[in-house]
């Protein structure tokens, strides 16, 4: 991976290209704090990102919502952990996936537990699924001259009604509400199959009528499955593991499944 | 106006004729007032010791230490009022914090005991402020001489000692530190006649019960003696229970 | 003025995580550049009794995480309730310090490693990144030396054997990486009882004959 986003553009120019005043003598960049397999590849000016790569799923049926993630963390070419979760449980009836920089993931998700937990005290009741798909991106905004490079999505079950939604988000906040959707590394190839396997797109076999998501929980859980598998084939950022979050009435339920380590 | 100070006990900004800052005595009156505080220096440690008067029986032991540990090799007792004494104490905490971060190496007790000295004294310039109704005694075992006593006032002065006492019962137990050769004296021993000299200046009847609060600082760092063994009190200790 | 590149460096910092405890390994040498600058440095650190801390990247860097630490561990010894934070709060602390740095855009150049009592073994990043793990690897130590120390880690394994094992990713890394010093410190923190940080030692029998026969 390059440089993750264009947001240099919004940062001052803080680092000249010049050699640093102690730079020793014909010094050879070394990859010793962070390491690149080719030295000369490390950017002259120090970047505040870092891109972790993975992929994050979100999809949501009539009456349940799947969140799920890779558990690869890696750093250009290396994988320094191959178990670094990117999901977070907000409420019983919200979760939330973000792929991006791992420490700007650690950071939101502990922002958010923080908020979510004066909201409770305040309110002495969980946060609704609109309500914390909001505050999700007014935190991302919050940043938006100094982004958290953060992919999200945010899936839950509506407490009213009981149908599922899910919310995706670009990094500085704006974000839209979704039946299905993908981001992170394996973005461009898990997005295209969700859309037409399970929104229906292009499926001229099935009347109109019937385009709507139809699938089960189980069929979802069996696509969501395949999606990640196929990415991993292709995809170097993405694999290891698969860690599925299952919401429904009854409560979330967690599941884990093994990807190529490779 | 007619008071003992004639208008010039109100502030610390203003002397009397006579050349006395009467609020830095009243300061020290609080002091004088309150549970005593000992120190002393003997061959091979501080012993720290305070009187701790229950506010009420009710509470409970251990709680509202006047025994504060600073650093690792320093230790604070505070006679007068405990709040006070805590302020001053988490400066005194601060100013050692800052040393190591400058220096890297232990604070000298000489060199704290100055700062806490001028950091009170400061407490007695100006209009807006009241000095500290407390005299920190400050314990500690040095690198270069071993263990030190330092006493700093309300009014900021500040004094090495080989032995102090203040409070309650001052006049008591310094008539009977002045008997002992404490620096000839080992800690275990030291401590021993430290609790007695404190309990025998108690009034029986009068005095409201109390806990001994004793803190050593020798080679090893701060250690609180929470309960003196029966071989180490003499069976000499009295005051509240342990719970 | 900021830390945009470092100038004085430490390399890679290894730990394996055992059955009765974790080894923590690095060798002693801060580079200026390719400069072999000082060759008995101390890259692992006891501020506290239940934890050590490895580190590599600006040696600097390094010290004033040290002096952080020291200063937390003092603090915690002024309260006299004998509550020290846990191997786990430590990691969690540091992982905040690394972040708000990098967030300042003044970061701390480091790689860090934390090894505690109760099998701890977890890593923080320049960006403020935290992750445990059976097997850690920083610097030149994640190309060459962690997939040496993800093939020998079992579940059952004993700290007689992770320090063998970390020792021999050390003698790897000399032979490989430019950056990298024959003389090394290990440090073994059983899961009870009293850490244990070797003083620096010498590789021994290192064998060059072969290095013509190698590209």
């Amino acid at each position: 991976m390059d440089r993750p986003l264009s947001h240099s553009s919004f940062l001052p120019p803080l680092f000249s290209s010049a050699p640093h005043p102690l730079s020793p003598p014909h010094s050879v960049p070394h990859p010793s704090a962070a390491p690149s397999v080719n030295a000369a590849e490390r950017p002259a000016r120090w970047s505040p990102y870092q891109d972790n790569g993975g992929t994050v799923v979100a999809l949501a049926g009539r009456d349940y919502a799947i969140v799920a993630a890779d558990t690869r963390f890696s750093v250009s070419f290396s994988i320094p952990t191959r178990e670094f979760t990117k999901i977070t449980q907000l409420t019983d009836r919200v979760v939330l996936a973000s792929a991006g920089m791992g420490a700007d993931r650690q950071y939101l998700h502990k922002m958010l537990h923080t908020r979510l937990a004066m909201y409770r005290h305040q309110h002495q009741r969980d946060m609704s699924l609109p309500a914390a798909a909001q505050m999700l991106s007014n935190t991302l905004y919050s940043r938006r001259f100094f982004p958290i490079y953060a992919f999200n999505v945010l899936g839950g079950i509506d407490s009213a009604t009981g149908e599922g939604f899910v919310y995706g988000y670009d990094a500085i906040g704006s974000h839209e509400q979704l039946k299905v959707v993908c981001s992170g590394s394996g973005q461009a190839i898990v997005q295209p199959v969700l859309d037409q396997q399970f929104s229906g797109r292009q499926r001229y076999s099935v009347p109109d009528a019937e385009r709507a998501p139809s699938l089960t929980l189980e069929q979802a859980t069996a696509l969501v499955r395949d999606a990640f598998a196929s990415a991993t084939e292709r995809d170097i950022h993405t694999g290891d593991a698969l860690e599925m979050w299952q919401i429904t009435a009854a409560g979330v339920r967690q599941t884990r499944y093994e990807l190529r380590k490779d | 106006m007619a008071g003992v100070g004639s208008g010039y006990d109100l502030s610390t900004t203003t002397f009397s004729p006579e050349g006395r800052v009467f609020q830095l005595e009243y300061a020290n009156k609080a002091v004088e007032l309150s549970g005593t505080v000992v120190g002393v220096v003997c061959r091979d440690a501080v012993v720290l010791a305070v009187e701790n008067v229950l506010p009420h029986r009710f509470v409970v032991s251990g709680t509202l230490r006047r025994v504060h540990t600073v650093d690792r090799h320093v230790a604070i007792a505070v006679g007068g009022m405990g709040p006070d004494g805590r302020h001053l104490v988490a400066r005194a905490r601060s100013e050692a914090e800052n040393y190591r971060a400058v220096y890297g190496e232990a604070i000298p007790a000489r060199v704290l005991a100055d700062r806490v000295a001028g950091y009170a004294h400061l407490y007695s310039l100006y209009w807006h402020v009241r000095p500290f109704g407390c005299t920190a005694v400050i314990g500690a075992w040095d690198a270069v001489v071993g263990a030190v006593l330092y006493a700093v006032e309300p009014d900021g002065s500040v004094y090495k000692y080989r032995a102090y006492a203040h409070g309650k019962g001052r006049t008591a137990v310094r008539t009977e530190l002045d008997k002992v050769r404490w620096a000839e004296r080992e800690r275990a021993e030291a401590m021993r006649e430290v609790a007695g000299v404190v309990e025998r200046s108690r009034d029986v009847v009068k005095d409201k019960p109390y806990e001994l609060e004793m803190v050593v600082v020798g080679e090893r760092g701060v250690e609180r003696i929470d309960r003196f063994t029966a071989a180490e009190s003499g069976g000499e200790r009295s005051g509240g229970g342990d719970d | 003025m900021h830390t945009t590149e470092p100038i004085v460096t430490g390399a890679s910092v290894l730990g394996i995580q055992c059955v009765d405890g974790v080894v923590l390994g690095c060798d002693t040498l801060a580079s200026y550049g390719s400069l072999a600058r000082f060759q008995r440095v101390r890259r692992i650190v006891q501020p506290g009794a239940d934890w050590v801390l490895g580190g590599g990247g600006e040696y600097s860097d390094l010290q004033e995480v040290a002096r952080l630490l020291e200063t937390m561990v003092t603090r915690e010894y002024c309260q006299e309730d004998g509550v020290v934070r846990a191997p786990r709060a430590v990691h969690r602390y540091l992982a905040r310090v690394m972040y708000q740095r990098r967030s300042r855009l003044d970061p701390l150049f480091n790689s860090l490693v934390l090894a505690g009592r109760g099998r701890f073994l977890g890593v923080v990043d320049m960006y403020g990144t935290a992750f445990e793990s059976h097997v850690v690897a920083t610097g030149f130590g994640s190309l060459l030396a962690l997939p040496l120390l993800r093939k020998a880690w079992r579940p059952d394994m004993r700290m007689e054997e992770g320090a063998a094992c970390v020792e021999h990713c050390l003698r790897v890394l000399f032979y490989r990486d430019c950056r990298a010093l024959s003389s090394v410190q290990l440090a073994r923190v059983p899961a009870e009882g009293a850490i244990e940080v070797s003083e620096p030692y010498e590789l021994g029998e290192l064998q060059w004959h072969v290095a013509q026969t190698v590209a």
